[in-house]
């Protein structure tokens, strides 16, 4: 069934965007089918020359991962953190960005204080953020780890900006009606901006879940190692010729990529909103 | 309750994640009792009995013998109480033939399984 | 406790109450981290003993004795001078993906696909992928015929780093396209219709309509390839940790290793100031090379 071209008459043909669009996602694309194949095979991985193919695959490298490492535990570390990041996020998020949409004086001061703490990265804080951290006592913790990310300046404004796109006069009448601040933020507010919700979501979620350096600090017993800890420890200590390193990078890439196929809309919005924020 | 708020992705989906993870704990409780059972047979495939069958485990990158069962009648061996999700079986018989070695990679530990049958070949002389 | 009634009083300690959570962790782990990391790089400090003032001693240390730190600021420098290449590969790839392509929405997936990935993974995969027996590339250059022996490209001191940067670009490079793809999708359609029918060529109309209009767009790429340099300790953890010898050491790389491999938290808070302004700086020239306002098209 030939579809009609969309493009307007005089232009240049599509083909050779198509083509050039096939070799790019092709290059973007072998990496996983390398991994993924090598995870599979049932051969020895050093041998040269690799097959392109799984030769003999079978998917028991995934089983031995699951029961030679403490997967189940780096998992459920994982999850703990990533899930306080994202609950505490969400109430601080929600409140800083209400605040914000008042009218008070020296909000300007604020909004600028916060938007420079933007330009400070996270990697120029980590000896001190080491240091508070001991000091506060939440070091090796799950609480420690998720601390940082609590509250991020994006967030922030995305809630903000949602807020405030909200007509005042809903916002008025609730007041009228004698509901208490927290209470308009929940009843009217919130249900009004799922997409701020869900690209509070989605971004603490990467961000926690990929974390790796300040993990790395906080984290001193092998027990509260979360993935990505876990996976560089494996690194380190297993030298096998089977693919099972492979399988361990496999199981921990398919929540992070499930997560944002699923989530893929929230996911650009929650970036793009950081970056129109001027 | 609104159910067409249950079709939206972010709550089919993982509600579909769960629902597998349930199921397959559910296939797992159900199957681990760690009985690792086979037949021994001969060229013929005739059953053979009185043979012995090891089990090695693994240990790192050898494997080492774990446990020793023996056919019964119908040729039939039964290892109960297996803990790996790995190993490897041999059957010998007492007039030295041997089989090959068979690996035996599991889903789980302790899964049920039914292992093809081994067979017992005379050594080259 | 009338003042307690006055409504102005109530929404003040409201908009306090609302705003603590946040501004605390600001304040903990953004603003004195910072204040901290100047006051420990001019003293000398280790867990066991007081502090000592010791004025700019440890400078001294790192910009006259310290070869290491030379390497990584050097490593670092090119590491940021290698992203406007991604940038521009990604702004051809936005052109492509931005035009009424069938499909351009599964293109579009498929380049970002590597960015929410964890960058551990994604060193780990890059590493397999460089291995001179299992790996992609020493495969597809010696089965034709371009090289006889494997090369150990993460082991050798010459192709080390650009091995690491490529493995970084091909996970950055869908983030860049989407920053440009929503950059060039607001830009009205109205003026490249007034060009055409101006009779105004592609490339003109590219150079004139197009990148001035990017501005904003490619000065966040930009400074997302800055920092990116100082984030890429994952990548560098992994594929190499820094080797062979100090090839690939990045000033976040040495930072870690100061202060938590050698313990030495005064020099590595030096060290973290020391990339903290070479961040202010760069992203000022950045800023200028933009046509200054963060590249922002109001003037």
């Amino acid at each position: 069934m030939a579809r009609p071209s969309r493009r307007p008459p005089g232009s240049p043909p599509h083909w050779p965007r198509h083509a050039i669009m096939i070799v790019v996602s092709f290059l973007m694309l072998i990496p996983f089918y390398w991994v993924v194949k090598t995870s599979l095979t049932g051969e020895n991985i050093y041998a040269y020359p690799p097959r392109i193919v799984p030769v003999d695959p079978h998917l028991f490298n995934y089983v031995d991962v699951w029961y030679m490492i403490p997967f189940a535990r780096y998992l459920l570390n994982s999850v703990i953190v990533t899930a306080m990041a994202i609950a505490g996020s969400l109430l601080f998020n929600v409140a800083a960005g209400y605040a914000l949409t008042k009218h008070f004086p020296g909000r300007r001061w604020v909004v600028m204080l916060l938007l420079s703490c933007m330009l400070i990265p996270f990697q120029a804080t980590i000896i001190p953020a080491y240091l508070i951290t001991s000091w506060l006592g939440v070091l090796d913790t799950w609480l420690g780890v998720a601390l940082p990310l609590l509250s991020t300046i994006i967030c922030i404004f995305v809630f903000k900006a949602s807020f405030e796109a909200v007509p005042r006069s809903l916002i008025d009448a609730a007041r009228v009606d004698g509901l208490s601040e927290w209470r308009i933020v929940t009843r009217i507010l919130l249900p009004l901006s799922k997409s701020a919700i869900a690209t509070n979501v989605i971004l603490t979620f990467i961000w926690s879940w990929n974390a790796f350096l300040w993990p790395l600090i906080a984290i001193r017993t092998p027990e509260m190692q979360t993935l990505p800890l876990g996976l560089a420890r494996f690194l380190s200590v297993m030298e096998d010729t089977t693919g099972a390193l492979y399988a361990f990078v496999v199981l921990v890439l398919i929540p992070g990529l499930a997560i944002f196929l699923m989530a893929q809309k929230e996911f650009i919005r929650g970036l793009t909103s950081g970056a129109t924020k001027g | 309750m609104n159910w067409r708020s249950l079709t939206h992705r972010f709550v089919a989906v993982p509600l579909a994640l769960l629902a597998l993870v349930v199921a397959w704990n559910v296939y797992i409780a159900f199957n681990d009792h760690g009985i690792i059972e086979g037949e021994v047979r001969d060229r013929a495939g005739a059953p053979v009995a009185g043979a012995t069958v090891i089990f090695f485990e693994r240990n790192f990158v050898y494997y080492e013998e774990k446990q020793r069962a023996t056919t019964d009648a119908q040729g039939v061996y039964r290892f109960t109480d297996m803990k790996t999700h790995v190993g490897q079986l041999e059957a010998r018989t007492a007039d030295g033939r041997k089989s090959e070695r068979r690996q035996l990679r599991l889903w789980f530990r302790s899964q049920d399984t039914e292992v093809p049958p081994l067979v017992v070949e005379a050594p080259r002389a | 406790m009338t003042w307690f009634r006055r409504k102005r009083t109530r929404e003040a300690a409201l908009v306090v109450c609302f705003l603590l959570p946040s501004l605390a962790i600001f304040f903990l782990y953004r603003i004195l981290p910072l204040g901290w990391n100047a006051w420990l790089s001019v003293h000398a400090w280790s867990p066991l003993k007081a502090a000592q003032f010791i004025g700019l001693e440890h400078y001294e240390e790192m910009l006259l004795d310290d070869d290491v730190f030379w390497q990584a600021l050097a490593n670092t420098l090119i590491f940021i001078a290698c992203s406007p290449i991604a940038i521009a590969a990604a702004l051809g790839i936005a052109l492509l993906v931005n035009s009424d392509l069938r499909g351009a929405a599964v293109y579009r997936t498929i380049v970002f696909l590597s960015y929410p990935l964890m960058t551990v993974a994604v060193g780990i995969i890059w590493r397999w992928l460089y291995d001179e027996r299992g790996g992609f590339i020493n495969y597809v250059l010696r089965s034709s015929g371009l090289i006889d022996q494997p090369v150990k490209f993460l082991q050798s001191f010459d192709w080390a780093l650009p091995c690491v940067i490529l493995a970084d670009f091909w996970q950055v490079l869908g983030f860049y396209m989407i920053i440009l793809l929503t950059g060039l999708q607001s830009i009205p359609q109205h003026l490249y219709e007034a060009a055409r029918v101006d009779g105004v060529p592609a490339t003109a109309r590219f150079l004139r309509i197009t990148l001035p209009l990017l501005r904003p767009s490619i000065f966040l790429c930009i400074v997302v390839g800055i920092l990116n340099s100082f984030t890429s300790f994952d990548l560098i953890y992994v594929m190499t940790n820094g080797g062979p010898g100090h090839a690939t050491e990045l000033l976040i790389t040495y930072i870690y290793k100061a202060g938590f491999g050698q313990t030495r938290f005064d020099y590595a808070a030096a060290l973290t100031v020391v990339q903290f302004l070479l961040l202010v700086v760069l992203t000022v020239i950045a800023n200028r090379l933009s046509g200054g306002n963060a590249g922002s098209l109001e003037r």
